[in-house]
């Protein structure tokens, strides 16, 4: 079974399904045009690069691009993780970068080589897909660990010099905010795990299905792919807020970073 | 030997403001002191300055002859209470409160019977049913007093107090007295209460970061 192909007059009729919330929107007086028409626009070049990227690379299916597509991903999913957790890229671009690239790579090789088994380790069809789901969930969970853990000791800040006079360590001091934080990170993850095929069924799964896979084959993916989430996830936060604190407190164990700074 | 702590001639300025200018005093083990002063004038952060939650812009401060580097903060911290104007309990119940050092490494080998918490309660008129109590429920003055019983539990000898006796009535504050001014324990302050300024050997006065008095005699 293949997949049935969306032909350019076809593509022109999705576009003008959009013009119905469009008008709707406008009907009741949101000013929200412009950006929606910005977004869809956005959308269809990114996309579009996309799919030049992706076609160049399945066709050359060489381990060094390859790696390097991978490299790009976990570069700009750092920039973005600090940007929105606001968080100095001078303190912390080794710290994230170290621990998002060990759990991407840890996680998507883990899926490919033991799970998939797949011809090859680098093969694009598998590593771009697989690595790209891991990693932009990853990127979701990191962003509110972080955030929330240094949010959080801010506005506890009394709190955490009293665990450190009382006499806890730093990381003794630290830790009911790194639990807290990692519970936040986590949430969404075990959520969407447990209400799987309930309340929607996952894009991974349609896409498999749409893709003419046979429905039990795209559940068998679906289930590794949440696995290798939510273990990335697990253990990218844990290791961006641990490999964080050395760069966050002074010597003496104060918090010497300012939100936003550069 | 040298002095428990010394001041020698210390500056501290944040965000272009003076806390404290040019200040020198020693305080030896045993000796009670306190600074007294206008709101403002830098009391709270000449305690703050021993236990590293200030950086030094001028001058050096000593604990037993030893420059200020982070591992001796770290004794300092290891050694003392600190307990401050509003005192942080950090726990639901006043139990809990008391027992939180015990959850730490450096304390956890000994964590306090029950018995032993009510009798410290008693020592500073606070009753046995308190520890039950909220730590949001309690008033100012049974905070302070828990703070402090926190502290002895742990059993230090170097008090940095911050006005701890502002929120008691007259039968707390003898209680309080009584529990500070022990001759082993050493003792820096902040206080406007003149009966605690009455039973310190030194009391500094600062004005404006700066210290402009010293006696030894309180009337």
């Amino acid at each position: 079974m293949t997949t049935l192909d969306i032909e350019p007059p076809q593509m022109a009729v999705l576009y003008a399904l959009a013009l119905l919330p469009l008008g709707l929107l406008q009907v009741i007086g949101l000013k929200l045009s412009r950006d929606i028409l910005t977004s869809l626009l956005r959308m269809t070049v990114q996309l579009g690069l996309v799919g030049i990227y992706l076609k160049t690379l399945f066709a050359l299916n060489d381990p060094a691009l390859n790696s390097l597509w991978v490299l790009v991903m976990l570069v700009v999913a750092d920039f973005s993780i600090l940007k929105r957790a606001g968080l100095s890229r001078r303190h912390f671009f080794l710290t994230t970068f170290a621990a998002i690239a060990f759990s991407t790579v840890f996680v998507t090789l883990y899926l490919m080589v033991l799970v998939i088994q797949t011809p090859h380790f680098y093969d694009a069809r598998y590593l771009v897909p697989l690595a790209g789901m891991v990693l932009g969930n990853c990127l979701q969970s990191t962003v509110i660990a972080l955030e929330r853990f240094y949010s959080s000791l801010r506005k506890n800040e009394q709190e955490y010099l009293t665990y450190l006079l009382l006499g806890a360590t730093r990381w003794e001091a630290v830790r009911p905010y790194f639990l807290e934080s990692i519970k936040a990170a986590l949430s969404p993850t075990i959520a969407s795990m447990s209400t799987m095929g309930l309340v929607s069924l996952p894009g991974m799964m349609t896409g498999q299905i749409l893709g003419g896979s046979e429905p039990w084959l795209a559940v068998k993916y679906q289930i590794a792919i949440m696995v290798g989430i939510f273990t990335c996830t697990t253990l990218a936060c844990l290791l961006s807020l641990k490999l964080s604190l050395n760069k966050a407190f002074n010597e003496l164990d104060i918090l010497k970073i300012n939100k936003n700074s550069p | 030997m040298p002095p428990l702590i010394e001041f020698d001639r210390v500056t501290i300025t944040a965000q272009d403001k003076t806390l404290l200018a040019d200040i020198s005093f020693t305080l030896n083990t045993g000796e009670k002191a306190a600074f007294h002063g206008k709101s403002g004038a830098g009391k709270s952060t000449v305690l703050k300055a021993l236990l590293g939650l200030h950086t030094i812009s001028q001058g050096k401060i000593l604990f037993n002859g030893q420059p200020l580097t982070a591992p001796v903060i770290q004794t300092i911290r290891h050694d003392a209470i600190y307990i401050s104007q509003e005192p942080i309990l950090a726990a639901q119940t006043v139990q809990e409160a008391l027992l939180l050092p015990f959850q730490f490494k450096a304390h956890s080998p000994h964590k306090p019977s029950r018995q032993r918490l009510v009798e410290m309660l008693a020592r500073l008129d606070l009753p046995a049913h308190v520890l039950e109590q909220q730590t949001g429920c309690i008033s100012g003055g049974e905070k302070q007093r828990v703070a402090l019983a926190r502290g002895l539990l742990m059993g230090k000898s170097l008090y940095l107090l911050d006005e701890v006796t502002s929120a008691l009535d007259a039968d707390s504050k003898q209680a309080v007295y009584n529990v500070c001014f022990q001759t082993e324990t050493t003792l820096l302050s902040v206080a406007y209460d003149p009966e605690w300024l009455a039973r310190c050997d030194t009391i500094y006065t600062l004005q404006q970061g700066q210290l402009v008095g010293i006696q030894h005699d309180y009337p």
